[in-house]
């Protein structure tokens, strides 16, 4: 089956055949897009085979995955039998949908249960498995030579969403340091920038704002010339979500954090300094002046569909979230991006990044084989076909992001994604800082937040009490 | 015989009305955005104006959706399939162990009976994740984990309280002496149970069995932990709509709707029983 097709596509491999001609090729033998996908991924695969690594050394091991309903775990299970292929293992999933998707992970965990070899996560999960011993450090397996296929290329995942993914379990600890564990390897991440409305920003005659004050005027504008809809979409529920994506992006690019952490280790409030509180105070107003007029409840869902949906002019969130909405909504191909640094003075953006990646777990009875896996799914192979021919966007590996077909892909659709990304990856890594109690101080900074939004407290005032009471858990707990 | 005045009766009229439609107006929409496409239900502003479509019914049964970020995969169908199992099941189970343990406590006095009904409830009061974390291992270990046997076991923290103590009050309700001069008669104590007690208290059992399929139907937290994606009740498959990529308003609707049917059906089938049985059985004489 697919004989003359595969040779068709082993002549584009060697550079024989352009890809035109492939495509043109595969359409005369009545090869849909999305099998072309597979069959070339499949041409790929049997490069790998030839690599000298013994892929087929677990050959009869079944592996189980646990996976969170999203476009990356479609697309890896979209590619799945190539891997079977190779390798001769069998792998077997379960998905569940993310709303419970982390409380399912949790659960499995925390009991210890050996059900599961390998899940997705976010790399702030890890902060809490890491510690508690419920997954592996990656960087043992990473190293080894005898593990790990001489193609792996670990160099090439992009620095900040590698180092992003690593920590040395020491509250304060700086992500990806000498001493770091690899908790987690990122199979694709998020990076937060704008997402606007070019039909709304051309009929209304606004350009693109360069930074925070520009930002502010410019969702009041949007506003204005919005038909009962609103300037800018952020997220505002009373969560961590709330905080992680446009705000500490913007917040960063002012130099500011979360925590300071002293020589001696010890954690203290960041979040009242006199810069910090000039940005709160313009952040605040923005949603006050032209956010959703629910803002308190707006999830990534709400941001996103509104956007989508025309009801807002903009977003600050994730670049993906744009990416999605681009597509089967009202305003599909109306929606643009472009990079976002709120200060003026920053030479470029600085976006916080959300890593959906895959940790082994600790309890897993098969841990060579589940590596073998690990270190397939996370390669330059899965994540070229991903980004090609699924929606593994953004990918985290450099040799992707080179890909023109990929960037083609990405440019005749979704104008600015492409420049937006080269413009603020370099600047794109985790801003908070890794510690046991990042949950729970993160939601209160959004529920402070929206006290703010609310008018019940002046930002200066509310800011002072918030740093307070996070010195004040943070002695409690033994870290500060 | 009492008058009612024509303002009272257009008052009262319009009273119901507005009760009525405080409650039946979320079902109302909900059946109507299932009948719609996403982008009519998100367009700004609504409108009750709409081209009524299939397609959401169709894609549940069918499990594949194409949404704007390609195909979406489901198996909402043996979710709907789970649940009515595991329900079914559960409570089947809940009435073959609660009724005659409900005849005990309610007939039968015996030491430390309270104590023994209470702890029974007891099982009601604990959170439920505090017990699911130790009996995920202890399922494992037993080679229950991920087993309908297991879970339907595991439904009994749900259902055999609510079984148990509502018909132990309707026991109690019953006359002992009528069951007393069946015996004088000359019939033995399980055909006293089974021909006396067991038919007088058919409604308060309905009722409880009722009330325990509807908990048990809405349950979610025990399949997430104990068990794998394939054997997921509907609470838990309908979240399946709510993806990184949109949420699918008009399939959450649709799920809705099918996974209402079957306790609506079962409720209006059995509110006879219902009313009677829980009024009657919560009244002690």
């Amino acid at each position: 089956m697919y004989e003359k097709e595969n040779k068709l596509i082993d002549a584009f491999m060697r550079g024989s055949v352009s890809r035109r001609s492939l495509i043109k090729g595969l359409g005369s033998m009545g090869i849909t897009a999305a099998t072309a996908g597979v069959l070339v991924n499949a041409a790929a695969t049997r490069a790998l085979a030839q690599n000298g690594f013994d892929w087929k050394k677990h050959s009869g091991t079944t592996v189980k995955l646990l996976l969170n309903k999203h476009p990356y775990a479609d697309a890896l299970i979209a590619n799945l039998e190539n891997f079977k292929e190779l390798t001769g293992m069998n792998v077997e999933y379960d998905v569940f949908p993310e709303d419970v998707y982390f409380d399912k992970v949790t659960a499995a965990l925390s009991s210890g249960s050996s059900e599961y070899d390998a899940f997705m996560t976010g790399a702030y999960m890890t902060w809490t498995y890491g510690p508690a011993g419920w997954v592996d450090d990656l960087n043992e397996y990473i190293m080894d030579d005898t593990r790990t296929n001489p193609d792996y290329n670990w160099e090439d995942v992009l620095e900040g969403v590698r180092k992003s993914c690593a920590w040395n379990g020491k509250p304060g600890g700086e992500l990806g340091s000498d001493d770091a564990k690899q908790w987690c390897i990122p199979l694709a991440y998020e990076q937060n920038n704008l997402t606007y409305n070019k039909r709304v920003f051309d009929s209304a005659g606004l350009s693109i704002p360069g930074n925070i004050d520009e930002l502010v005027d410019t969702a009041a504008a949007a506003k204005g010339a919005m038909d009962g809809g609103y300037g800018i979409g952020v997220r505002g529920s009373r969560s961590w979500a709330t905080i992680h994506p446009g705000f500490l992006s913007g917040y960063a690019n002012f130099g500011q954090k979360d925590l300071n952490v002293s020589e001696d280790g010890l954690l203290s409030a960041a979040m009242n300094t006199d810069v910090s509180k000039d940005y709160h105070a313009k952040w605040v107003k923005m949603i006050q002046d032209s956010g959703a007029p629910d803002w308190s409840t707006h999830t990534w869902y709400q941001v996103g569909t509104d956007v989508g949906a025309g009801k807002s002019a903009m977003m600050f969130d994730a670049d993906i979230l744009g990416y999605f909405m681009n597509a089967g909504t009202a305003e599909a191909g109306n929606l643009a991006f472009a990079p976002f640094a709120a200060n003026p003075d920053a030479a470029a953006p600085t976006p916080n990044i959300w890593i959906w990646a895959m940790s082994m777990s600790s309890f897993s009875k098969q841990k060579d084989a589940t590596w073998y896996f690990l270190q397939w799914v996370t390669g330059p192979e899965h994540g070229l076909f991903g980004a090609r021919e699924m929606d593994l966007v953004n990918p985290a590996r450099s040799s992707v992001w080179a890909d023109e077909t990929f960037r083609e892909k990405l440019s005749s659709s979704y104008p600015g994604y492409v420049e937006m990304h080269d413009v603020s990856a370099p600047g794109a890594s985790i801003k908070f800082t890794a510690q046991p109690l990042f949950f729970d101080l993160t939601t209160e900074w959004a529920a402070t937040m929206q006290k703010m939004v609310a008018n019940e407290i002046p930002v200066d005032e509310g800011l002072d009490q918030l740093a307070e009471s996070v010195n004040s858990q943070l002695k409690d707990a033994g870290l500060g | 015989m009492e008058h009612t005045s024509t303002l009272e009766r257009v008052l009262r009229a319009i009273a119901i009305t507005l009760v009525i439609l405080f409650f039946i107006f979320p079902i109302f929409w909900i059946v109507l955005m299932s009948f719609q496409t996403n982008e009519t239900i998100l367009r700004v502003p609504p409108s009750i104006v709409f081209e009524p479509t299939l397609q959401n019914y169709q894609a549940l049964i069918t499990g594949e959706l194409d949404t704007a970020a390609g195909k979406l995969e489901f198996d909402f169908m043996s979710n709907l399939f789970n649940s009515f199992y595991l329900s079914t099941a559960s409570v089947a189970l809940g009435l073959i162990l609660g009724i005659p343990a409900a005849y005990a406590f309610g007939r039968l006095k015996f030491r430390g009976s309270e104590d023994i009904a209470f702890t029974l409830l007891s099982f009601r009061f604990a959170p439920p994740l505090l017990v699911l974390l130790p009996l995920t291992i202890y399922f494992q270990k037993l080679g229950l984990a991920d087993t309908y046997f297991g879970l339907i076991w595991v439904y009994q923290l749900i259902v055999l309280p609510l079984i148990l103590w509502i018909v132990r009050g309707y026991f109690e309700d019953i006359p002992a002496d009528i069951e007393y001069a069946y015996r004088i008669a000359g019939h033995g104590f399980w055909a006293t149970f089974f021909k006396i007690a067991l038919p007088l208290a058919m409604p308060g059992i309905a009722a409880a069995g009722l009330l325990a399929f509807i908990f048990a139907w809405n349950n979610f937290i025990f399949a997430l932990v104990l068990a794998s994606a394939d054997k997921q009740p509907v609470t838990v498959g309908a979240l399946a709509f709510v993806t990184a990529s949109g949420i699918q308003y008009g399939q959450i609707a649709a799920g809705i709707v099918l996974s209402i049917l079957p306790t609506l059906g079962l409720a209006l089938y059995a509110q006879r029983y219902l009313v009677e049985g829980l009024s009657l059985g919560a009244v002690k004489g």
